[in-house]
């Protein structure tokens, strides 16, 4: 009996002593609080990030909406142009490709110009001079302006330059392409967008 | 011949100096002044590429940046200061050309926030570690006294238990 009693009593003590949290446990419980925490933090701007960074540019839906401001000083916004077909270029004077198709949409842009289509041009961070110079060397003759604070391109959240989009008429995003166009593309691409709408009933 | 000689140079002098004065009064004209490559890098190096990711002007080799620099040149010999430039870059191009937000509010806290999480992991880690050691110095005196204040319950607990272990003997007998 006094081998059971020594047993048990030990038993009980040291339980009673473990069921009380100790003051280093209370600073382990702190530092897996702060590390969690830290992780959770750095695992939500990781998160932002990574879902910012996926962000591709809209390829349907409503186009975003927007008021370009000319060069010639003339504002034009895009719900306006409602009713219209809209193609939405988006360049710049420095930008190699562009060169390459700017002949091409002022082409295209005369050929359909009384057929219910607008050209608007976006420089995107372009300064007002280069830009001028670059519509004069090309001849180009459709509204053109300047992305004051590239608010436009982030709402289209274009990767660079060329982007083109074409709208339709209801205002919903028809095609997007990004890379540099000629003249039959952009009359295709214009053309699916005049027709989108005329063969439903 | 003599006279032909003072006539020729009569002429050049006064050629010359109408040419002095037609270039004084072009100068005149013209506001803009020299500016140095140095000066165009010191703004260049506060503004950063359109085109690529965390590149200044003044290191980029990209056709968009010389147009850039370029255009800090064109606006420093307007009579701009280094810092009318940079903020006319702001205003056009927006916040990502100088890396950092404009707002003073965005700005405080997009650069003190990493200072003060910082500082808050330290004086956390510095807290814990200050705690265990006072702590290991009082741990072993606390749980011996925790243990003597324990044993007269864990007795009298016992007792109850050896009583009516008896108590169910004595009934079975």
């Amino acid at each position: 009996m006094t081998h059971l009693h020594a047993t048990e009593q030990d038993v009980l003590t040291e339980a009673a002593v473990v069921a009380e949290p100790t003051p280093a446990k209370h600073g382990a419980n702190f530092i897996v609080f702060l590390v969690g925490g830290i992780l959770v933090v750095l695992a939500v701007i990781f998160g932002l990030g990574l879902r910012h960074q996926q962000q591709t540019q809209p390829t349907e839906g409503f186009a975003p909406l927007f008021t370009l401001q000319t060069l010639s000083g003339e504002a034009i916004s895009l719900e306006s142009l409602r009713g219209q077909v809209v193609v939405i270029n988006f360049w710049a004077s420095w930008c190699g490709p562009c060169r390459s198709e700017a002949a091409e949409l002022e082409a295209a842009w005369q050929r359909y110009k009384d057929q219910g289509v607008v050209f608007l041009g976006i420089a995107y961070t372009d300064t007002e001079r280069n830009a001028q110079a670059y519509l004069q060397e090309f001849g180009i003759t459709y509204p053109n302006g300047l992305d004051y604070q590239t608010k436009i391109s982030a709402q289209y959240r274009i990767t660079g330059v060329p982007e083109t989009f074409i709208i339709d008429r209801e205002g919903h995003i028809n095609e997007f392409v990004m890379v540099p166009l000629n003249q039959g593309q952009i009359s295709a691409m214009i053309e699916r967008a005049l027709t989108k709408g005329q063969n439903q009933p | 011949m003599k006279t032909l000689v003072k006539v020729t140079l009569v002429l050049v002098l006064i050629v010359m100096a109408f040419a002095a004065v037609t270039l004084s009064v072009s100068a005149q004209d013209d506001p803009r002044r020299p500016v140095s490559d140095d000066e165009v890098n010191a703004v260049s190096k506060k503004l950063y590429c359109p085109v690529c990711e965390n590149i200044t002007l003044d290191t980029c080799g990209t056709l968009a940046c010389a147009q850039w620099r370029d255009e800090v040149r064109i606006l420093l010999s307007e009579g701009n200061t280094p810092e009318q430039v940079i903020e006319n870059f702001v205003v056009r191009f927006g916040d990502r050309v100088v890396g950092t937000p404009v707002d003073p509010l965005l700005r405080a806290i997009a650069l003190i926030t990493p200072w003060v999480f910082s500082a808050a992991v330290l004086v956390g880690v510095a807290v814990v570690f200050f705690r265990w050691r006072s702590e290991g110095t009082h741990t072993a005196p606390m749980a011996a006294k925790r243990s003597t204040e324990k044993t007269p319950n864990a007795t009298h607990s016992l007792e109850d238990y050896r009583a009516r272990l008896e108590s169910d003997l004595a009934a079975r007998r």
